[in-house]
Parts: structure tokens; sequence; C-alpha cells
């Protein structure tokens, strides 16, 4: 997979959606988004791409076509494309990669209209280094009969003019250069049904950890954020005070706070000599060329009392029981032994009575014969 | 054929009453002592990143746990020789308790692997063996059943042990769990004090009547009684003032029965079991892995552990029963040569289970596999040994298999790198539990056979009228009490010459 090391000229290929649509022959689609329905995904390779932009991009286009998988491997939004149905013509995403000496890399996201107009469909596309981004809004080769007058492309509520038309799609070019350039680009496409679509640029989102970590005073705790995806340029840990988030400078403090940040991808916060002012929310936060991002990590510090509580709990349960057993062998044992007891009493008695018994008969015995 | 004799023990098992108390504590006692280093995995990640070392590290306080727990055994034996089941196994609750605590406050991993690897680990050794000892001391006639329902301590306390080390995870942290699971594991001197001591209760009878001051004949009518129905108790006596004259194997001999390694049942069992550890636990530990490895989700893959122990917990009490049953007691050692290969053939058939229904197939055919073995392995032993020798043999077994248990996953787990397939493992563990199934069933047919011989010299001897004739009436008159004990005598009376058989075999050899 050719990696994103530096800037480089890649084009990323269409990411073909469909509008919420009644087309009969629904493909279950699985998309980061939730809004997304079923529809029909046509390939749609549209052939207006190679006349709209100006880069020299046919070689990669048939490139892509093939690298279905690898496309998917690339692209951040890949894994949510379906998975094609009996409609071959459906495809999901394309990327194409290719090195060019200038900088940036080339990505291509198109939305596919069909059908019934609904709800906004929405994209989120991931950006961790800059790069040329088009984003296209066309119409399924299906629906013909669908006219469009109007279209508009927005960011936020900022129209964009330079829209590239071909035959059935709508399309503008953009340069992602820092974070002003992210945000949510609309194409609202107007004809006799208003059909919307929504794509998100963002940075790569870190991701915390829902469950606040446990440790208790004078402990050591050690607090861990992965990038997985991504490679940050670097990483910044902040704790809450109050409101406010303060940074966290290791070597000022570095008796109390230590950070890893070693792999690029992973970072470490070490904190010592856990006291119960250091309870609260922290940010680890990754920065990336295009801007940054954090993720929320809570620490709980707890005193040695809480454990203690259950600890001394169930101890308390064990000896009440190992008592209880032990009485009751105690207690059975002494009813045994006054059973045995009586036992050997009427055993004597009864000896006793044979004896005299035995003394007669053997003298009668003796009589007789 | 192969049965206990009473007179090895030297008194009548109750197997009831009491003895179900002493099952239930038995079950607890197990199941702490199989699923506690299983268990205890969840804390691995969290204790990674605190004292920042790599898995392999970390994995060694469970590998030190298990090695101690079953290397632990012999010591285990030679305790309760000495002192009984109950002081043990509550001695050695208190030390997992210590161990727990101690680690909560460790600093270091060395400080982790003695706390939590060998004080925990021994505290578990020292409950497993008198455990498992003490079935055999309070059963005979339903010892399988007893054996079943206590080996199921262990899948139940697999359930229940897990969730419950999560949620203390997540409440307390660390520290604060290793705390609470010390005093939970304390819970093991609960299951200690049931365990009342058997066969010693005569002995207390006896001096509470001379304590009483009856008359002469009266004491002479009890002790004489006691003596028949409890041999061992006179030599016993006698042992003590003629101590000094033994010489120091037979000394060695009465804490750790090492005579046991002339007898051929046990040899059979020791090479047979050694063999089938190689590739018993392998397939546990490597089953979620290949789930994932295969393309299934991470609670998919967890869900088939869950499937096999619930099977496995329904498993061994119900093996239990039928290996108590007419048909299958005098052949047990069939039945658990059958179990082992029918585990390795799960084993060699699960590489063409495709898919998650194909696997979740395995895992309950595995889970009954798995189950039907654990619930016969300390039975067959006291059915090959008897429940007097039983102690030591139990000790020797596992610190025998304990090489075996613990080379097992790695091997394994080194054919997977190797070969990056998985279907390797399980071919080996396969090949190997077939191969030890075959091995015990060839040599208990053997077996068996000399232990026929051996009942047929030893009748045509009775047959003979000579001075046996005095020990033969003292046993017809444990025959007729035996009689009157009732119509579950019914399986056993066709083997009642099997007794003096053992009898003659566990004293020739």
């Amino acid at each position: 997979m050719p990696g994103f090391s530096g800037e480089r000229f890649v084009r990323l290929l269409l990411l073909s959606l469909c509008l919420p649509g009644g087309s009969p022959a629904d493909l279950p689609m699985t998309t980061q988004d939730a809004s997304q329905t079923q529809g029909n995904l046509l390939t749609q390779m549209p052939t207006g791409l190679n006349e709209s932009s100006p880069e020299p991009m046919m070689t990669t286009r048939v490139v892509n076509r093939q690298t279905r998988e690898s496309v998917s491997d690339h692209s951040p939004v890949g894994h949510s494309v379906s998975t094609p149905g009996p409609d071959l013509t459906t495809q999901d995403f394309k990327q194409a990669v290719e090195e060019k000496a200038s900088n940036f890399t080339d990505l291509v996201y198109e939305v596919l209209v069909s059908g019934v107009s609904g709800t906004p469909v929405e994209k989120n596309i991931t950006l961790d280094s800059p790069a040329k981004v088009e984003l296209s809004c066309s119409l399924a080769n299906k629906y013909p009969h669908l006219k469009i007058v109007q279209v508009a492309w927005k960011k936020g509520n900022e129209t964009i003019k330079h829209i590239n038309k071909t035959e059935n799609s709508w399309s503008i070019q953009l340069i992602v250069t820092d974070e002003n350039e992210l945000g949510s680009y609309s194409c609202t496409l107007k004809g006799e049904e208003e059909f919307k679509a929504v794509f998100h640029l963002q940075v790569p989102k870190i991701e915390g950890k829902e469950k606040p970590i446990i440790s208790y005073e004078g402990d050591t705790v050690v607090m861990i954020c992965k990038s997985s995806n991504y490679t940050p340029i670097t990483w910044t840990w902040y704790l809450t005070n109050g409101s406010e988030q303060i940074a966290i400078n290791d070597s000022l403090l570095s008796d109390k706070y230590v950070i890893d940040r070693v792999p690029a991808n992973t970072t470490h916060l070490k904190i010592l000599k856990l006291t119960k002012k250091d309870d609260g929310a922290y940010w680890c936060e990754a920065v990336f060329k295009l801007g940054k991002s954090k993720g929320k990590l809570k620490l709980k510090v707890l005193t040695f009392l809480v454990p203690l509580k259950p600890f001394l709990a169930i101890l308390a349960e064990v000896i009440i029981l190992v008592a209880i057993v032990f009485l009751y062998e105690v207690y059975s044992k002494k009813k045994e032994k006054h059973a045995e007891y009586e036992k050997e009493f009427e055993q004597v008695e009864q000896l006793k009575s044979e004896e005299s018994n035995g003394v007669e008969s053997s003298s009668t015995r003796h009589r007789k014969v | 054929m192969s049965h206990q004799v009473p007179s090895d023990l030297g008194y009548v098992p109750p197997d009831g009453g009491w003895g179900w108390a002493v099952v239930f504590g038995a079950s607890i006692s197990v199941g702490f002592a199989y699923t506690f280093p299983k268990a205890f995995t969840i804390y691995f990640k969290e204790l990674q990143a605190v004292y920042s070392i790599s898995y392999s590290q970390i994995a060694w306080i469970t590998s030190i746990m298990c090695a101690t727990t079953y290397g632990g055994g012999p010591i285990s034996s030679i305790l309760v020789n000495r002192y009984g089941s109950r002081p043990v196994v509550m001695f050695g609750g208190l030390l997992c308790g210590i161990g727990m605590v101690s680690a909560a406050f460790c600093t270091s991993i060395l400080q982790l692997y003695i706390c939590v690897g060998f004080i925990t680990g021994f505290g578990l050794a020292l409950n497993l063996q008198p455990s498992v000892i003490i079935i055999g001391k309070y059963f005979l006639k339903r010892r399988p059943i007893a054996n079943g329902l206590a080996m199921a301590g262990s899948p139940v306390m697999l359930c229940t042990l897990a969730p419950l080390n999560q949620f203390l995870f997540d409440n307390f942290g660390w520290r604060g769990s290793f705390l609470i699971l010390g005093a939970i594991l304390l819970n093991c001197c609960v299951a200690g004090a049931l365990f009342r001591p058997i066969g010693a209760a005569k002995r207390s009878v006896k001096n509470q009547t001379t304590e009483k001051g009856k008359e002469a004949p009266k004491e002479e009518v009890t002790r004489m009684s006691m003596e028949m129905s409890n041999p061992t108790y006179a030599p016993a006596e006698t042992r003590t003032e003629e101590e000094e004259e033994k010489d120091c194997c037979e000394k060695i001999n009465q804490y750790l029965d090492f005579s046991l390694f002339k007898h051929r049942g046990f040899l059979i069992y020791l090479i047979g079991n050694v063999l089938m550890f190689l590739g018993f636990f392998a397939p546990i530990v490597f089953l979620a892995p290949y789930a994932k490895h295969i393309g299934i989700d991470e609670y998919s893959a967890a869900f088939l552990l869950s499937i096999l122990a619930i099977v496995d917990m329904i498993a061994r009490p119900t093996t239990g029963i039928i290996a108590n049953s007419k048909w299958v007691r005098p052949k047990i050692q069939y039945f658990f040569s059958f179990s082992i290969a029918f585990n390795g053939t799960c084993h060699l058939l699960c590489p063409l289970a495709s898919g998650y229904t194909g696997l979740v197939v395995y895992s309950i055919f595995f889970g009954l596999a798995f189950g039907m073995v654990c619930a016969m392995l300390f039975e067959t032993l006291m059915d090959l040994v008897g429940a007097a020798r039983f102690t030591s043999a139990v000790g020797l077994v596992t610190i025998a298999e304990c090489c075996t248990i613990l080379l097992g996953p790695p091997i394994g787990g080194t054919l997977i790198d190797t070969f990056g397939d998985y279907k390797y493992m399980f071919i080996k563990c396969g090949a190997v539990m077939v191969l030890a199934g075959t091995f015990l069933f060839i040599m208990n047919y053997y077996n068996y056979r000399m232990l026929a011989k051996e009942e047929k010299e030893r009748k045509a001897k009775e047959e003979d009228p000579k001075i046996v004739r005095t020990e033969n009436e003292g046993r017809s008159n444990w025959k007729k009490e035996t009689l009157q004990d009732g119509p579950e005598l019914e399986p056993l009376r066709d083997e009642r010459e099997g007794l003096k058989t053992e009898v003659n075999g566990t004293n020739e050899v």
C-alpha cells in the first residue's frame, strides 16, 4: 500500500453512493453514515471526469477499476462501500494511486443520485495530510429522465461558484492545505424533486476510553492513546482544570508526568504519585498537518478504603461460614455420641440378660443330656 | 473387577449424607484451582501498560501459577497423608488469600511473579489435591457421580469468575480487584471446613468409651468390632510403637507412596495421561484466536468458549452418572480411553469445519468430550490404585503431568507460527490424544486380563482350606454387613470376587 509519507499526488476515485431510492434491486449497503439507505449502485466511470479535470487521469482510472481491494485499504472510506450485487455495474469505491511530481494527493469522491428524494445523504471523508479533492454528485445512468434544473454546491452557507459539469455529474474541486478547507460541503440537485448530499471533510478521530481508568492514591497510572490508520506529527496531552484545558509539560514536571511518544502512532502518559487532585478528564491530542484531533480519557483516583469495604465484608462472611460449619459439626458429633452411648448401654443390658439366660439354658441342656 | 475394597480404606464410606456437603466443598476448591489462572488473563493488558512489559513476560504469571499448582501435588499429598484433607485445604485457602492481598501492594513484576505465581499457585495446589482425595474417602458406590459433580465446579466457576473479574476491574482497578479476589479465595477455607475427617471418628469414640470407664468386656467388644471394620487402625497403633525400627524407605512411603511405581495400573495411567495432556489444553487456548483468524468477530469468538463451558458443565455430572451405571463402572477404564480418543477425533475433524456454524458444532462436541475426560480423570486413578493409595498417587501424577501441561500450548503456538496455519496444531493435538486413548485402551485390556488371572489364582487359593479361613471369616462378616446395605449393592455383587482380587493386586504389586 503506498504510504502517505510526505505529500504526493494520489488520485482517489469515486465513491458511489446512492441517494435513498425505491429501486427494486436494492442492495444492502454498509457505509459510515447511518443515514445511508439502500439503493442501486451503478458503476459510473464518468467519462466526463477526464474532460472536467485538467490532470491526466486516464491511466489511473483504468488501474483503479481493478484494484478495488487495494483501494479500499487505501481509502479511509473504503470500508463503507457495499458488496456488489447482481447488477454488475455496481461499484463501490475506486481509488487511484498515482505518483507525481507535485505535492498533493488527489482524491475524488462521487455521490450517485438515483430515484426518490429524501433525507440528505451524508459522507464522512477523513484526511490527515493535504490533498486535492474532487467532490461530485452525479445521476445514475438509470435515471436519465430526472430533469435537474439547478445544482448548487455550498460550503456551509457559502456558495461555491466553479462547478464542473459533465453529462450527468456536477463536481467541485478543492485544494485542502489546512483546516480552513475542512468542513461540510453539500450539493443540492433541484429538479422536480430535490436531492441533497453532504460530504464531511475531517481529520482522523482519536478514540478515548469510555470507561474511566481507576487508580489509587500514591500509585502510578499509564494512559494510552492510539491512532491506528494515520500517523500524527506529534501528540499533546491536556488535563482539565475546571473548564479549562491545560497542556501538560512533561519536561517541567518530570517527576509527575512522563510522556512517551514512540512509536509515532501511540502515546503514553504516565502519572506518578497520584493524588485526589489528579482525578478528572484528560485529553490526548494528535496533531496532523490538516488540524488536530482529541480523544478523551477519564481518570478516577480512589483511596484504599474503597475496595477495603467489600474485602472486609467477604472476610466476615468467610469467618461466619467457617464458624457455622464447625459449630454444626460439634453439635452433630454430640448428638452422635449421645446416640452411641445409648446404644452401648442397651448392648450392655442385652449382654447381661443373655449371660443370665445362657447360664440357665446351658444348665438345662446339661440336665437333658 | 477393579473395584475398591472396603478393607483398603478400613471402613465403609457413607456414600451420601455429609458426603454431598463434601462434594459441594470440593467443587468450589476444584473450581478455583482450575479457573483462577484462566480468569486472571483479564488483567494482563493493564499490567502490561503499568509495568511496560511485553505480553510474554506477563504470561509468565499464569504459567508459574499453573506450574506451581500441578508441581505442588506431591507436597500436597504428603501433607494430606500426615494431617488429613481439612487442615491442608484451609491452609491452602489462607495462602491464596495472602498471596492475592500482597499482590495488591506489589510494585514490580517480579513481586507479582512471587505473590500471584508462587504463593497463590501453591495455595491452589493445596486446594486441588486434597479435595479430590477426600471424595474417595466419602464415596465408593456413588464415587463416579461424586467425582463428576465435584469436577463440574470448574466450568461453573469459570462462568462466574470471568464476568466477576471484569466487573471488579471496571470498578476497582487492578489493585482493588486483587484485594477483593484475595477475600474471595478465602472461601476455599469454607470449603475446607466442610471436609470433615472420616475414619478418625471411630478413634475418638473409642477414647470416649475408655474415658467413661465402661466394663472391661464391653470395651473389648467395641474394640474388637472396630478392629474388624477398621484393620488399618490397629496396625497404625503398632506402627507408632515400632517407628524407630522401620527403615527409611518405609517411612518415606508412609508419606508419599513411591511403591506405586511398581503398580501396573498406576504406570499405565501415568504414561497415558502424560501423553494426553500434551494435546489437551492447547485447543482451548487457541480456539478464540483461530475463530478470529478465519474471520469471525471477537464477540462471536468469545461466545464459542461460552458454549464450550456450558456444554462442559452439563457433560461432567452426566458422565459421572453414566460411569456409575452397572454396565460402565466395571469397565470404566475403557470408557475413559474412549472419551480421550473421541476428544482427539474432534480435534482432527476441526480443520474441516468451515465458517461459524462448523465451529459451533465443534465447540459443542469439544465441550462434551472435554467434560467427559475431566469428570473421569481422577475417578479412573482411584479405580486403579484404590482410595488409600490415591493420596500419594494423585501427587505423583500431577507433578508428572505438570511438564506436558505447560508444554502443550507453547508447542501448539510454535506450530501455528511456523506453518502460519492453525490446522497443524489441531492435527497434532488430535493425533496425540487418539494415540493416548488407544494406548490406554490396549493397556487396560491387558490390565483387566491380568487382574482376572490374579483373581482366579486367588480363588484357587481360597478353595484350599488353610489358615486363609480365618481371614475369609472376617471377609464374610463384611459381606454380611455390606449385604444389609441395600439395593445399591446390586451393581457390585458380581464384582465381589474382584474385591479380593484387588486386595491381592495391591498387595502383590
